[in-house]
């Protein structure tokens, strides 16, 4: 089964189509993308460069974040209208159980890190089991400072990956040599091993359900911002 | 893997993704200049608070419109909280969608177009209708046009009266838009004038908040201004001597305040039904004064009222009035067309269609976007 996969949660914005038999195509970019402009033509890229068109494609699988709030709407938009258009199924997965499962041969506690801004973090701790990683804590966003603290308190030695890890790095390697953080080719979750996660849901039909299928936002909406900083903007 | 056992290096695709249950969209495709009377376009709208979507035949016969509010979701906040309207967006506009073609009774595959708002509105809302918009038309491989909405406005009227053409002068009126334009042709606007501050409809939310009337404030003060005297108290009709079309709202909404506020200082018994009607009656004033101005400069003699408070019973009157007067005619879209809907993008879209327009597939929102 042909699988599109559309990552578009973090600054990087990736689309890979791929089966059980690897990834035939895929295109990533890290600057400048704004999501709307990049994911469409992404896809009829990879589509054509791969000979294939949008009636070749089985399923759609879509990080659903944690991550940068219009990225992940306009990703998961995308690939909502793109699996009606062609009725096929849709399969949601997290930003940082991507992020885990690229470094699931680690033979250490892993903990998915993302930068969420504002001077907080997305997080997940995850163990390596067989064939893939099993997430053992709920999906954060806190102060690194508090997930330096949980790092300490653990007894094991802590791979951190990701863009939080990464820019955060000296709050986490303060704590020692339990700690090793994970380089660049680490710091944001691709399309690709999205592609290769998705095929076991696939297979056994664990399939999202579209029309509750949403962006992990993680957050609250924001408090009610005022009446007279939206003028302009409200229509009706 | 064993040892040896080489990479695979050809990727087939697999067995089963081409067995898929969809029609052959080229069996049905027609040359792209071939928009006739029956082409189908699929409109989305998501600029603000509402979730909507329809299917258009011909730019002018609606096969269905369907529209969820979010008013509710915001009216504890007495406004509109642009994240809460993004997040809708995302978890409404897909099952809308398909309830629109339902209704419709026709599938992706008999759809011509794709025409889903480009803006001006909060972006995180826009940013959803433009994703799927485009998406739909990638795997349909049929065209794709961003539309203005304020130029989809327009087409409410076009869409809701078989007699109604251009020229023409347009009072688009609403929450967030309050302007006066002369629309020559399909896709030829001047615009003539607008507000210098809050938009008409933002100032009937403004007073509905301070007099302690529900949310959304506008049928409210309606509802009251039938019950009160629009001759009660005189508040200040500003610019409407004034040459040119431009309005403002800020400084009637300051006298209502002051005027409540200085009675209730003195110990007076304020008649909130009279200060609705009082307020209304100024709003139409000003609006019916510029509008008949702007429709004698562009030497027309027809005049659409469009936008959410197209809704006003005063306004509607007014205007009525006056233009049968001068011998004008006065098109006004039924209720469910003044509010925001996909209708009027996908009729918009359909003239724009017509005429040969498309955007790319990488087309993004603009929320700042302008009328001409
Ligand atoms: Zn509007």
């Amino acid at each position: 089964m042909l699988v599109l996969g559309i990552e578009t949660s973090t600054p990087q914005a990736s689309v890979a189509i791929g089966s059980e038999q690897g990834v035939v195509a895929s295109a990533l970019v890290s600057r400048g993308a704004s999501y709307n402009e990049f994911l469409l033509p992404a896809i009829g890229f990879c589509l054509d460069q791969a000979g294939i068109g949008y009636r070749n494609l089985g399923a759609v699988a879509v990080d659903v974040g944690p991550g940068l709030f219009a990225g992940m709407r306009v990703g998961v938009a995308t690939a909502k209208a793109l699996a009606q258009a062609l009725s096929v199924p849709i399969v949601g997965i997290t930003s940082l159980d991507l992020l885990a499962y690229d470094v699931r041969y680690a033979s250490k506690t892993i903990c998915a890190v993302l930068d969420a801004r504002r001077n907080e973090v997305f997080d997940a701790f995850y163990r390596t089991s067989p064939g893939g990683v099993q997430r053992m804590t709920d999906y954060r966003v806190e102060k690194p400072g508090q997930l330096a603290i949980g790092i300490a308190s653990r007894p094991e030695e802590v791979l951190m990956v990701g863009s939080g890890a990464l820019l955060y790095r000296d709050a986490f390697e303060d704590l020692g040599t339990v700690v090793e953080v994970g380089g660049m080719a680490h710091a944001f979750p691709e399309a690709k091993s999205l592609v290769e996660l998705s095929l076991p849901r696939l297979f056994r039909e664990d399939f999202d359900p579209p029309d509750q299928l949403v962006p992990l936002y993680l957050r609250r909406s924001a408090a009610p911002i005022k009446w007279e900083t939206i003028r302009g903007t409200k229509s009706a | 893997m064993e040892v040896g056992e080489p990479i695979p290096t050809s990727w087939e695709i697999a067995p089963g993704a081409d067995a898929l249950t969809l029609e052959d969209p080229l069996a049905r495709k027609k040359p792209l200049s071939e928009w006739t009377e029956d082409s189908l376009v699929l409109g989305i709208e998501t600029s603000c608070d509402e979730t909507s979507a329809a299917v258009v035949k011909g730019g002018r016969e609606i096969l269905s419109n369907v529209i969820v509010s979010q008013g509710e979701l915001h009216g504890e906040y007495g406004g509109i909280v642009p994240e809460i309207a993004a997040r809708q967006h995302v978890e409404a506009l897909t099952p809308v969608i398909r309830e629109a073609l339902f209704r419709a009774d026709v599938t992706f595959w008999d759809l011509d177009g794709v025409a889903a708002t480009l803006g001006p509105g909060l972006i995180g809302s826009l940013l959803v209708g433009v994703a799927e918009g485009k998406s739909i038309a990638a795997v349909l491989d049929i065209p794709f046009v961003g539309v203005n909405h304020l130029e989809g406005h327009v087409y409410s009227n076009l869409l809701a009266h078989k007699d109604a053409e251009f020229p023409a002068v347009c009072l688009i009126i609403s929450g967030g838009h309050t302007l006066l334009v002369h629309a020559l042709g399909h896709g030829d606007y001047e615009v003539l004038g607008s507000t210098i501050d809050d938009a008409a409809g933002e100032a009937f939310d403004k007073v509905a908040r301070f007099l302690g009337l529900d949310y959304p404030g506008g049928p409210e003060i309606d509802r009251l201004s039938l019950l009160g005297d629009g001759n009660a108290i005189r508040f200040p009709r500003a610019m409407v001597d004034e040459p040119g079309f431009d309005v403002s709202y800020s400084g009637l909404k300051t006298a209502v305040i002051n005027y409540v506020r200085n009675a209730q200082s003195r110990g007076e018994q304020v008649s909130v039904e009279d200060v609705a009607a009082s307020f209304q009656q100024a709003v139409v004033d000003i609006q019916v004064t510029k509008t008949m101005a702007a429709a004698l400069h562009a030497g027309v003699d027809r005049v659409f009222l469009c936008g959410g408070v197209a809704a006003n019973s005063g306004l509607r009157q007014g205007l009525a009035e006056a233009c049968e007067s001068r011998m004008l005619k006065l098109f006004v879209p039924p209720m469910e067309l003044c509010t925001d809907n996909a209708a009027m993008i996908a009729a918009c879209g359909t003239a724009m269609f017509k005429r040969g327009l498309r955007h790319d597939l990488d087309a993004s929102p603009d929320p700042n976007l302008s009328l001409a």
